[in-house]
């Protein structure tokens, strides 16, 4: 084993080099940008280096683990260390931390501080996801909440404000629970606190403590994946924030509240979620249908795709209450396919509100014959969001559909109906993202546009939609990516289920 | 030999490499992409033309040595869930291929002239290589996932070429509407693909059918569950090959460039339905009832199709409405169990409609120099005529699919329309007699089709005149020759023919504006537009050019001898004595495996099929004289005007009106489309839309308005609070001596009711 600190150093890199931006010299914002991107790439080479040379595949335990004491009286210590359902959200968080910030050169207003949020942004993600002590996930899980709210409230459209107070109110309010949920954790049987991770999820509770817990968990992270009918701030941010923060908000952020329900609510407390697995499932189908439907009412543009990515959580949640190898599967494999698709398609929506100015739906069209480049980015990528064969979406979804057929938790009638309503999510789909297309680009109505000559999107859009949307094939085609990483921790996890 | 089929899985990737170039010259390199221009078509064409001499030599060896090739790899590895992805190469696949292959060659030459003028010609190779590719990797597939996935690219390659061009909003409608149709069938392809898994655990077609068969002797299944899952199953080859309740797209899916409709709306991606059926047909034929749901969609479409073509004033959907009705022929045969027979419908339609579209893009061509480039005016029946003396190839190659279509025998649809006919007789008298009555209708249409576009005078000459004067004297009706009678009930053709030169142009201006994608201009038609119209008026429609004509007459051999390859004349006697004609030979292992009844096979009884073949003969020219006899134009032959006075006279008044009567609801059925779509618009899409409203109300006012009044209470809580925390003691006083009063009110009120 090696003792060097890799994750310490991925963690906190960042941020730490983000601070020094303030230091820079004043010579535009040029020089701050082209630091940011370098601190950004050499980050995930980073990650990819230390992943790709310290991390067995075939080892279902924690890895790359390090223990550093921090403060003594309650055994709190900076605990770091990766596994296989945690190293993809990481990988993401990399990836698309990276391209948000090249995504987000046109931000000219303080630049500075703008950046230093974005890097603050990519410590507070990567985090979460390494931290295998309690009290420090909570710690970096609130670290990240505050660059998102002064992301939002600087940089955002005409109601930002607005938008990230229901942030910070419905974040921070949940995040009272998840307090609540680690203390009790902690505090319970043993007379010393108890905060190690993998110690906690050895230890088994009285099945009404559990439960407790349990609802105290999964608000927290219901507000973030989001669940209904805890949702709506996600339209109201997405649609206010600027395009590169809503990249790292459906890409990341919402996977925060997906992974936190894998690791704290299935392998911390697996009773529990056997218990309420049923009621999460029947959450999670009401959810595709209700997002699906809500979303062609919508006339913005952002908040359609919002809804939409309400819709595909709803897929996250059944897979992780299937309670089978292939249904977990499936929703991690959801979780990083969502991560792209979602980061690039508010990456569209995002440059193309650039140029025509519109932010209703029914005011824009014929933006094809203009700006045929993210026209053609822009199909691929719906195309990839409803689920098309070949794109990774696809493959998440059908095992999501394989895992709950095969679930052994569920009668068969219920496996039908659930199945069969979750399929109607798939007739949904197509009719609203066909339909935003259609309004946006189809068409030869140009009247409403403030000019009506566009730029079509320069090398950098292209290298950024291009960067994306190789992955989103790749998976597509060849699932194994992903699942060569999780499948046997899926399986150690999925065997505290069978053999209780 | 075995080598063959060793390095067959090469075929779907075969065509890959034009489309994944054009696509990233066109987004990284768009200039130097777009100036090789017409070289792109060299490759794509190349290409698939390796395909086809593969798919031949494969066949060939499929005659000599029929077999079952079947390779699989394991696609994701895991213990508990294991997808695999593997090709099958048997006769149906390699008909198939040959099928796809040889009107796809013809189609790309095609529209290397066809397209040639537009802006998207390299996206257009795109997509249809692409098309291509997905269309090959979806015969040669060899379990349901790899089904489903192809099935769905192929969806959504019909999607952007329908939407090709996107100026349109007809066209964008349209091609929203193909996807969505086609995702309701998927919706039920990917249940019953789900659905069988989990009875049988296995999406491989072999294993699957051996399981399931197993499971059926066994008696270990229950019935209704597994016919609703084959039915949901069905209804993916529903949607895909417009059957029935989900037929709505395939007319307008018209809206997309003419080689489209010939290689994907009429020969290959609707035929993908049967071939599903086709391919599953060992399942189906074990469930009871599914065959019979589906003979009895096929019946209902193909009699509903004939119908709605009847009256289709547009030439492209007449022919769509004609393709709807011969898809239901092949899944009507399916249904019966004849696997031969509805294969070989398969075939010949597929030639005889692809030369009857591209025979129709030839006519769009060079209608469109005379009328303009909108569809409504180069596709509209009403506005062609006389087309005879100005393209005579492309008359005399329509005139043969026509011919083929109609069932005439030496062409190809003739012999296996015949097959159908014949089995359905033997299936059920109904089922027959609503069959053959639609082979009459069929004649009819497509003769009616065929007159109004190449008989009589070109009808573009005399809109002007109507224009001015505003009659419909000189104009043809939709209805035959009985002119005055008709201008009530054609009232919706008379804003089309009495359309004043100026909105002729602007129209015209508009639609060039599409295709110069001249943005800057587009206010311009607003402002007066110089008169350019009439200078076209006079001109005449020319013939297209030998790239166009080329693939037109290959087709139209193909139309001529394709029956040989079912035509038991033509018959070698292999080693059991047994007369077998190729198609029979190359789907023996397949009809082995079906288990069925082969007497109707080998019996070849020259009697039997002389009667029903003069039966079906019969029918169709009885169709074709109806149609001579309405559709004729009257200035052409006096001597049918003569009879048609006399026979017009003879018939009392009453009856002569009874019989407008008649045909009014025949083509306001045909017009409105069977009220289909009417329907669909009011209940389905106003449904939801209504639902996706009061959803969006609910969480807008509702789930968001907790939140916020939530918010808003605390803050004027908050705000009171301030207020009355503000440190004023007078404000303290008055709270404190108004609450002692209103203390006391109540007290005292109290105080005087109880003493």
């Amino acid at each position: 084993m090696n003792y060097f600190p890799w994750l310490t150093i991925i963690v906190v890199f960042p941020i730490f080099a983000g601070s020094l931006i303030f230091f820079l010299p004043h010579r535009g914002n040029k020089v701050i940008r082209w630091y940011t991107l370098c601190i950004c790439i050499l980050e995930l080479l980073l990650i990819t280096y230390a992943f790709g040379y310290f991390f067995q595949l075939d080892d279902p335990l924690i890895q790359l683990t390090e223990d550093y004491k921090w403060i003594d009286f309650f055994n709190f210590s900076w605990r770091l260390g990766i596994d296989g359902i945690s190293i993809g959200p990481i990988l993401l968080t990399g990836f698309i931390t990276t391209l948000a910030t090249l995504a987000a050169r046109p931000v000219t207003r303080e630049c500075r501080l703008f950046h230093f949020l974005m890097l603050a942004m990519y410590s507070g993600q990567i985090g979460p996801f390494s931290s295998q002590d309690l009290l420090l996930f909570f710690i970096m899980w609130e670290l990240e909440l505050i660059p998102v709210y002064l992301l939002l409230s600087m940089w955002g459209g005409k109601k930002r404000l607005y938008s990230a107070t229901k942030f910070i109110l419905y974040t921070a309010g949940s995040s009272a629970f998840l307090l609540m949920g680690i203390l009790g954790v902690c505090l319970y049987g043993s007379n010393e606190p108890t905060l190690n991770f993998e110690t906690s999820a050895n230890q088994s509770y009285p099945v009404a403590l559990e439960m407790l817990f349990y609802i105290g968990f999964f608000i927290a992270f219901a507000v973030k994946l989001p669940i209904i009918p805890l949702h709506t701030w996600l339209p109201d941010t997405h649609g206010e924030a600027h395009y590169s923060t809503c990249m790292l908000l459906a890409g990341i952020l919402l996977k925060m509240g997906a992974y936190g329900l894998v690791r704290f609510n299935m392998e911390l407390l697996p009773h529990a979620h056997s218990i309420f697995s049923p009621w999460l499932i029947i959450v999670g189908t009401i959810q595709i249908i209700y997002a699906a439907l809500t979303s062609p009412g919508q006339r913005n543009l952002k908040k359609r795709i919002a809804y939409s990515s309400v819709s595909h959580m709803g897929f996250i949640i059944i897979g992780l209450s299937s309670i089978s190898d292939a249904g977990l599967n499936g929703a991690i494999l959801q979780i990083i396919s969502h991560g792209f698709i979602g980061a690039a398609l508010f990456f569209l929506a995002g440059t193309s509100y650039d140029r025509i100015r519109l932010v209703y739906l029914d005011e824009m069209g014929g933006m094809a014959i203009t700006i045929p480049k993210i026209f053609t980015t822009f199909s691929i990528l719906s195309m990839a969001s409803l689920a098309l064969p070949g794109m990774s979406g696809f493959i998440a979804e059908f095992i999501v559909f394989l895992g709950i057929l095969t679930s052994q938790k569920f009668l068969l009638m219920t496996k039908i109906f659930i199945t069969f309503v979750m399929a109607i999510g798939i007739i949904l789909t197509p009719i609203y993202s066909l339909s935003m297309l259609r309004q946006m680009f189809y068409g030869y109505r140009l009247f409403n546009a403030p000019n009506s000559y566009f730029v079509d999107s320069g090398p950098r859009e292209l290298f950024v939609s291009i960067c994306i949307l190789l992955p989103i094939i790749a998976i597509g085609i060849y699932p194994d990516f992903v699942f060569s990483l999780s499948v046997d921790k899926v399986e150690a996890l999925l065997s505290n289920y069978f053999y209780p | 030999m075995e080598s063959t089929y060793q390095y067959s899985w090469i075929i779907p990737f075969i065509p890959l490499p034009v489309p994944i170039l054009i696509g990233v010259g066109l987004l990284l390199f768009p200039t130097a992409t777009k100036n090789l221009r017409r070289m792109w078509v060299f490759p794509s064409v190349l290409l698939l033309s390796i395909v086809m001499v593969f798919s031949i030599y494969l066949s060939i060896q499929q005659i000599n040595n029929p077999s079952i090739y079947l390779s699989i790899w394991s696609w994701t590895i895991n213990n508990d869930f294991s997808l695999e992805v593997g090709y099958l190469v048997d006769p149906l696949t390699s008909i198939m291929l040959i099928l796809i292959t040889t009107v796809g060659i013809m189609v790309l030459i095609y529209s290397d002239n066809y397209m040639s003028h537009d802006q998207g010609y390299l996206r257009f190779f795109a997509y249809m290589s692409f098309f291509n590719t997905s269309m090959v990797g979806l015969v040669t597939s060899s379990n349901m996932i790899q089904i489903y996935f192809f099935w769905e690219l192929v969806g959504m390659c019909s999607y952007l070429l329908i939407g090709f061009w996107f100026t349109r909003p007809t066209a964008a409608n349209a091609c929203q509407k193909a996807f969505i149709t086609n995702r309701v069938g998927d919706f039920g392809l990917l249940l019953g693909i789900l659905g069988f898994y989990w009875i049988t655990g296995s999406l491989e077609f072999r294993d699957l059918f051996q399981i399931f068969n197993d499971l059926v002797s066994n008696n270990q299944v229950n019935f209704l569950f597994v016919t609703l899952c084959a039915f949901l199953l069905f209804s993916g080859a529903i949607a895909k090959s417009a059957q029935f309740p989900l037929h709505v797209w395939l007319p307008d899916a018209m809206e997309g460039p003419t080689p489209i409709s010939a290689l994907i709306h009429a020969a290959t991606m609707v035929a993908a339905g049967i071939f599903l059926v086709a391919r599953l047909l060992p399942l189906f034929i074990v469930i009871p009832y599914i065959m019979n749901i589906i003979a009895l969609i096929g019946i209902i479409t193909l009699f509903f199709g004939a119908t709605l073509a009847l009256a289709q004033k547009d030439i492209k959907r007449g022919l769509a409405y004609s393709t709807m009705s011969q898809l239901g022929y092949m899944m009507l045969a399916l249904g019966m169990g004849s696997y031969r027979t509805a294969l070989f419908h398969l075939i010949t339609h597929a030639y005889s409609k692809a030369l009857l579209f591209l025979g129709s893009g030839s006519i769009i061509h060079s209608m469109e120099t005379i009328v303009g480039y909108s569809p409504n005016k180069s596709q509209n029946l009403v506005l062609m005529g006389g087309l005879r003396k100005h393209v005579p190839i492309t008359k005399t190659s329509f005139l043969l699919g026509t011919l083929s279509l109609c069932g005439i025998p030496p062409l190809g649809c003739f012999w296996s329309k015949d097959e159908i006919l014949t089995d359905s007789w033997l299936y059920s008298p109904i089922f027959a007699i609503i069959a053959c009555s639609t082979a009459g209708l069929t004649a009819f249409y497509m003769f009616r089709i065929y007159l109004l576009t190449f008989e009589g005078h070109l009808n573009v000459q005399f809109q002007t005149y109507s224009g001015k004067k505003n009659s419909l004297v000189y104009s043809i009706s939709l209805w035959g020759s009985e002119g005055q009678k008709k201008i009530k009930t054609n009232f919706r053709l008379v804003p089309l023919l009495t359309m004043k030169n100026n909105e002729k142009t602007s129209f015209f201006y508009k639609k060039k504006y599409c295709i110069n994608r001249n943005e800057r201009s587009m206010v311009a038609p607003f402002i007066t537009i110089p008169n350019f119209g009439t200078k076209n008026t006079f001109s005449y429609p020319h013939e297209s050019d030998n790239t166009m004509l080329f693939p037109m007459l290959v087709l139209g051999i193909f139309t001529l001898f394709i029956g040989v390859i079912g035509i038991p004349l033509f018959t070698q006697l292999n080693q059991e004595g047994m007369q077998l004609d190729i198609l029979s030979k190359l789907l023996t292992p397949s009809i082995n495996l079906l288990h069925q009844k082969e007497e109707n096979l080998m019996d070849w009884n020259w009697y039997e099929f002389l009667t029903n073949a003069t039966f079906s003969v019969s029918i169709a020219s009885l169709g074709i004289l109806i149609a001579s006899f309405l559709y004729k134009p009257v200035y052409s032959s006096l001597q049918n005007l003569n009879f048609l006075n006399s026979f017009g006279k003879r018939i009392p008044n009453k009856l002569q009106i009874f019989g407008n009567k008649i045909l009014n609801v025949i083509y306001d059925w045909a017009y409105n489309r069977g009220y289909i779509d009417f329907v669909y618009a009011t209940f389905l899409i106003q449904g939801i839309r209504r639902l996706a409203e009061l959803i969006h109300f609910f969480d807008r006012r509702i789930i968001d308005g907790i939140t916020n009044g939530v918010g808003i209470s605390s803050f004027f809580v908050g705000e009171g609070i301030k207020y009355v925390g503000g440190g004023r003691i007078s404000s303290y006083l008055l709270v404190y001596v108004s609450y002692v009063l209103i203390f006391l009110v109540i007290y005292s009120f109290f105080f005087v009711q109880y003493f």
